[in-house]
């Protein structure tokens, strides 16, 4: 019954989208909006609709079947519903009709072609969807064999942090589906130019402040859910969502230009359309099951397929608009110029080749696999010993360019303070590097340039000559700020951290210098839905001494082991301790990874006040 | 030749250099982290022993894993050819015998090798796809 239900939202949310379709090529758009509206809201109602066959746990329902269980606490029952892949292409969709929604109601005053063509786009989006999800990856299918009981949620996936991860990823790739829409309505429209930039920008700063909020949730549930013991680790899954955001902090330095200038133009749409086919190329990616982890749902290479089909399909017809309408005669500039817009043109340049590195790093294997049948991986050190030279060149731009003017020749007026700016960072990483006793020349550059950004950003903040100069800068300040105390933060992590891995028995001691580790106990207990391996450890350090207790929790609805980390926060370092679990015989065998990791917090705070910076974008400066 | 062609060719030339160093710099950095995958029966064939760090997969021998003083000895097989491994590390949750596995490590002959890392696997369902394609490779997927 519910399956029915379900379906014909599905439906009427199909065919209301095709109606509006045909509505716009009859120009009939006092009802094109109102039908548009209806799609919106059915798909809305059919997510809703699976949320609720979740929590009455359903089990004729596929989605709720395969992924499912009634034992499950309720949140988690909520969660399930975009926990596989139909629901979350579900979600996927829903969130395609909000975009489009919101704009609706955002530009309720319009009445223009522009905003019908916007319209248009992102409701096409959604009908290519739509049939993907009714005919290949329907979540209202119907389970014929009287089931009693669900197969369950991976218990991976059983984290408050996945209530709000993918969602939170979700809303910043497909923020980038209203961004196409926009670039190629104003393509048709010949209305892309500075006053499209600068309606258009706030979506852009939307979506990326989802995207970056997703990749940070991402990175924390990996360090305090999946016991990783870092924060980044150049999983390809990781890679996926970070190469549409480096795209995206391109397009926002390019629309500066372009808003700016009138400038710029080709070079910004085509931005535009490779973000979002970045975004949807790294759906596809950690869905299609040709990279294997905790994000591949489905191994079905037909869904696969048709998900490279439709990226194919939009690239093509966003790359077939853009030839045909992007003859703009753009104002000749002159690249020997040391301007403001030559930095961001300079901005743009490091951010691709930063692309390029992370692509080539993620797709190379692939590649490999499939065309010579070749299995091989890509260590993080590729990406480390060459992102970290072209990242301080990149950091010096970033704190140099703002300090210039448009248009002008401004270096000569500013190199003493570019000089003093500079000798102040080197004074403050010789003191750090003093302290630290740490020469490796790397460190050393890794502090100059990333103290150069924060001190250029910080006299930035306070030479603000009133407060309406305070604010217009606010955002880009923040942002930068942020950005020069995360590579700050990562250079301090990765020269200080240490990693401990070891096998112990209960009451065995492990010691390495000054380090003295013993496991005191061991216990077992049973929970409603997995049994709980529990752990005491006491730590020595040469300057403390304290307890932490990881678990194991093995869960048997489908059977598996999560490891629960355990961690004692200070300041400058998380003491971090995980516990792994594996038997010979009838002998249990435990695996102990004991991290020192310094200025996490810092890499997680420094991540926030970039997004910081894009809020005050929003609100402060309109 | 006006200043604005000389330009153009100073940007072009730099440009091409650029290009050139960083490709240069990439590709070596590419090669240099690249671990290559191999199964038991592709490490039988190579011709050469290979002098870096590899990763090697497949199936853990029934009745094959032995510990002395946090020695691990294990058999990886793709139910054709066997390779033995040695390892001192940490076991990753669920290495039980019977399961796919991949250790990167060492080969010291074709029959051995020192594993410094087994890499994590995320459920006992999920066989790492590597040793899922090599099993396919050789005919043996259906008999784990």
């Amino acid at each position: 019954m519910n399956n029915i239900i379900g379906n014909s939202f599905v439906l009427l949310s199909l065919m209301t989208s095709l109606t509006t379709s045909f509505l716009f090529f009859k120009k009939n758009y006092s009802h094109y909006l109102k039908t548009y509206i209806a799609s919106c809201i059915f798909c809305f109602f059919s997510f809703i609709f699976l949320i609720y066959c979740f929590v009455i746990s359903d089990f004729y329902v596929s989605a709720v079947y395969q992924n499912s269980h009634t034992t499950k606490p309720l949140i988690y029952k909520i969660a399930g519903s975009w926990g596989n892949h139909e629901g979350s292409m579900l979600l996927f969709i829903c969130i395609v009709a909000l975009y489009g929604f919101t704009f609706c109601y955002y530009s309720k005053n319009f009445d223009n072609k522009f905003k019908y063509l916007t319209v248009f786009f992102q409701n096409n989006l959604m009908t290519i969807f739509l049939i993907y999800l009714f005919f290949l990856s329907n979540p209202f299918d119907y389970v014929s064999s009287d089931p009693i009981q669900g197969l369950g949620l991976n218990p991976i996936l059983q984290d408050p942090l996945l209530l709000i991860h993918p969602p939170f990823l979700y809303f910043g790739y497909i923020g980038f589906s209203l961004v196409l829409s926009l670039v190629l309505s104003g393509l048709i429209n010949n209305s892309f130019d500075s006053v499209w930039a600068k309606l258009s920008k706030k979506w852009v700063i939307i979506s990326w402040i989802f995207l970056t909020i997703g990749i940070l949730l991402g990175s924390i549930w990996a360090y305090y859910e999946l016991g990783w013991g870092g924060y980044w680790f150049w999983d390809p899954v990781e890679n996926a969502s970070l190469m549409p955001w480096i795209l995206s902090v391109a397009l926002i330095h390019s629309l500066l230009i372009m808003e700016k200038n009138n400038t710029f133009k080709s070079w910004t749409a085509l931005l535009a359309i490779s973000t979002f086919a970045l975004s949807l190329f790294g759906t596809f990616l950690v869905r299609s099951g040709i990279l294997n982890s905790v994000h591949t749902f489905a191994n079905d290479p037909e869904r696969g397929l048709f998900i490279l089909g439709i990226i194919i399909l939009i690239i093509f017809f966003s790359l077939a608009i853009y030839i045909i309408k992007s003859d703009f005669v753009e104002k000749k500039y002159n690249i020997m110029f040391l301007s403001k817009e030559n930095f961001l043109v300079f901005n743009n340049l490091f951010l691709i080749l930063f692309l390029v590195i992370v692509i080539i790093g993620t797709v190379y294997p692939i590649v490999l696999s499939a065309v010579a049948n070749q299995n091989i991986s890509v260590g993080p050190f590729y990406y480390n010993t060459i992102l970290a030279p072209f990242v301080f060149i990149f950091l010096f731009l970033m704190g140099t360019g703002p300090l210039m003017k448009w248009y002008k020749n401004d270096f000569d007026a500013k190199k003493n303070l570019i000089i003093s700016i500079g000798l102040i960072s080197c004074i403050l990483a010789l003191i750090i590097t003093y302290l630290s006793s740490e020469t490796n020349i790397i460190y050393i550059l890794g502090l100059i340039f990333s103290f150069y950004l924060i001190v250029a950003t910080i006299f930035e903040l306070f030479s603000s000559k009133n407060l309406l100069n305070f604010k217009q800068y606010l955002s880009k300040n923040l942002s930068h700020l942020g950005f020069g105390l995360l590579i700050l933060s990562i250079t301090l992590n990765s020269f200080f951290s240490k990693e401990y891995n070891f096998m112990i028995n209960v009451n065995d001691k492990y010691v390495s210098d000054d380090l003295e580790i013993t496991f005191e106990e061991f216990n077992i207990s049973k929970e409603i839905n997995f049994d709980q391996f529990s752990t005491i450890f006491e730590i020595k350090t040469s300057d403390k001494s304290f307890t932490l207790s990881p678990s194991i929790r093995k869960y048997n609805q489908p059977e598996q082991l999560t490891s629960e980390i355990s961690i004692k926060n200070t300041l400058l370092k998380d003491f971090y301790l995980a516990i792994n679990y594996s038997s010979i015989g009838n002998k249990r065998l435990i695996g102990a990874r004991y991290y020192e990791n310094f200025f996490i917090l810092g890499i997680w705070i420094s991540s926030l006040i970039i997004v910081l910076g894009g809020f005050a974008r929003l609100f402060v400066r309109k | 030749m006006s200043t604005n062609t000389n330009k153009r060719i100073v940007i072009f030339l730099i440009s091409i250099i650029t290009f050139l160093i960083i490709s240069k710099f990439l590709f070596s950095a590419l090669r240099e982290n690249t671990i290559y995958f191999f199964s038991p029966t592709e490490v039988s064939d190579l011709i050469e022993l290979p002098n870096k760090k590899i990763r090697i997969g497949g199936m853990v021998k029934k009745d094959s894993i032995s510990e002395e003083n946090k020695k691990y000895n294990f058999i990886i097989t793709d139910f054709n050819k066997e390779i033995s491994v040695t390892y001192s590390g940490i076991l990753p949750n669920l290495f039980v015998e019977g399961q796919g596995a991949v250790v990167e490590g060492n080969l010291i002959s074709r029959k051995t090798f020192v594993g410094t890392k087994i890499l994590a696997k995320h459920d006992e369902n999920y066989m790492p796809k590597e040793v899922a394609d090599s099993l396919k490779k050789i005919g043996n997927f259906k008999r784990k």
